[in-house]
């Protein structure tokens, strides 16, 4: 099979289909599209790959220890959590 | 203290209840943590030290969701502190229905939306959604040296980039590609279609798409 550039109106018409694509696809994308554009398989890719990546981008940083220091201090001056929740009227 | 009610349960737009996202991908992205129901047990019957382990145990996950939706670590340590200090209030509601992460990261997306709608700030910006940009056509990339991006990001080039999104765009994405929300909770959580939450996210990803191509560009350049 031969990658060929298409016209920039079949490439437009793909792409304004991709958010759904993607959304009903996820990263499997099967589009006659595909077979024969270089540039578009290129962008599905790309975009596949972003996705993905940012799947594993993990919680790094941590919040300063002033933050618990003015949770703590507020605490000091809340009812307690099971008064809380007797006044949301919950059992 | 601020009165930001943002439960889940009584947020200003309903959203989809997290127990409606599917068991596997709330185990995926929120895996349950040993202690810690029996810290939420002792932190429901007001035990300070118990509330406090929890703080611990979720305080970074707070914390960088709160930075990755805000770009500013002073506001992210401020809405921080908010969303736990409403955790201290409704903690007495949970009911263990979903994950307590789950539901512990619904109220703190919650509090960040209440805090750009007190700031007047369009979670979706009008501008982002009717302005044909440079996503909008059609992609040419005829010539570039290098088709693919495949393989050559990093974490940290990628957590820049999102950082350099348009706060609308870096929403969704968050909390689509990063958070793992689906389109319809993204829409209750916003206020928007759903097919402007898909479209927002088309949106940023194309954006980062760019702006990783030229990172990688220049450091092939050096």
């Amino acid at each position: 099979m031969t990658m060929t550039t298409n016209t920039p109106q079949e490439c437009s018409e793909f792409q304004q289909q991709l958010p759904d694509f993607f959304d009903s696809g996820g990263d499997r994308i099967e589009h006659p599209h595909l077979n024969t554009c270089a540039n578009c398989s290129a962008l599905v890719r790309d975009l596949n790959y972003i996705a993905t990546q940012a799947k594993l981008l993990m919680p790094i940083h941590d919040p300063s220890p002033a933050v618990w220091e003015n949770i703590s201090h507020a605490l000091g001056k809340e009812p307690t959590a099971r008064r809380a929740s007797e006044d949301d009227g919950a059992p | 203290m601020r009165t930001t009610d943002a439960s889940p349960a009584s947020g200003p737009a309903q959203p989809l209840a997290a127990e409606a996202r599917p068991i596997q991908q709330q185990q995926r992205r929120n895996p349950p943590i040993a202690g810690e129901l029996n810290a939420i047990a002792l932190a429901q019957a007001g035990d300070g030290a118990s509330f406090e382990i929890l703080y611990n145990m979720h305080k970074r996950r707070v914390y960088s969701l709160c930075l990755r939706m805000l770009g500013n670590v002073a506001e992210a340590e401020d809405l921080t502190q908010e969303a736990f200090l409403q955790l201290h209030r409704k903690i007495g509601t949970f009911r263990g229905d979903s994950a307590f992460s789950t539901w512990l990261h619904r109220m703190a997306v919650n509090v960040v939306l209440m805090h750009l709608r007190k700031k007047g700030l369009p979670l979706v910006s009008l501008e982002e959604t009717l302005e044909p940009t440079q996503e909008d056509g059609p992609r040419k990339d005829f010539g570039t040296r290098d088709l693919t991006l495949s393989g050559s990001i990093d974490r940290v080039t990628l957590e820049r980039a999102v950082q350099e999104l348009p706060p609308g765009y870096r929403m969704v994405f968050v909390l689509h590609d990063v958070e793992g929300y689906e389109h319809n909770e993204i829409a209750g959580m916003l206020g928007c279609s759903i097919g402007n939450s898909k479209s927002q996210l088309h949106k940023a990803r194309m954006r980062l798409r760019s702006l990783l191509r030229e990172s990688a560009d220049g450091r092939a350049d050096a």
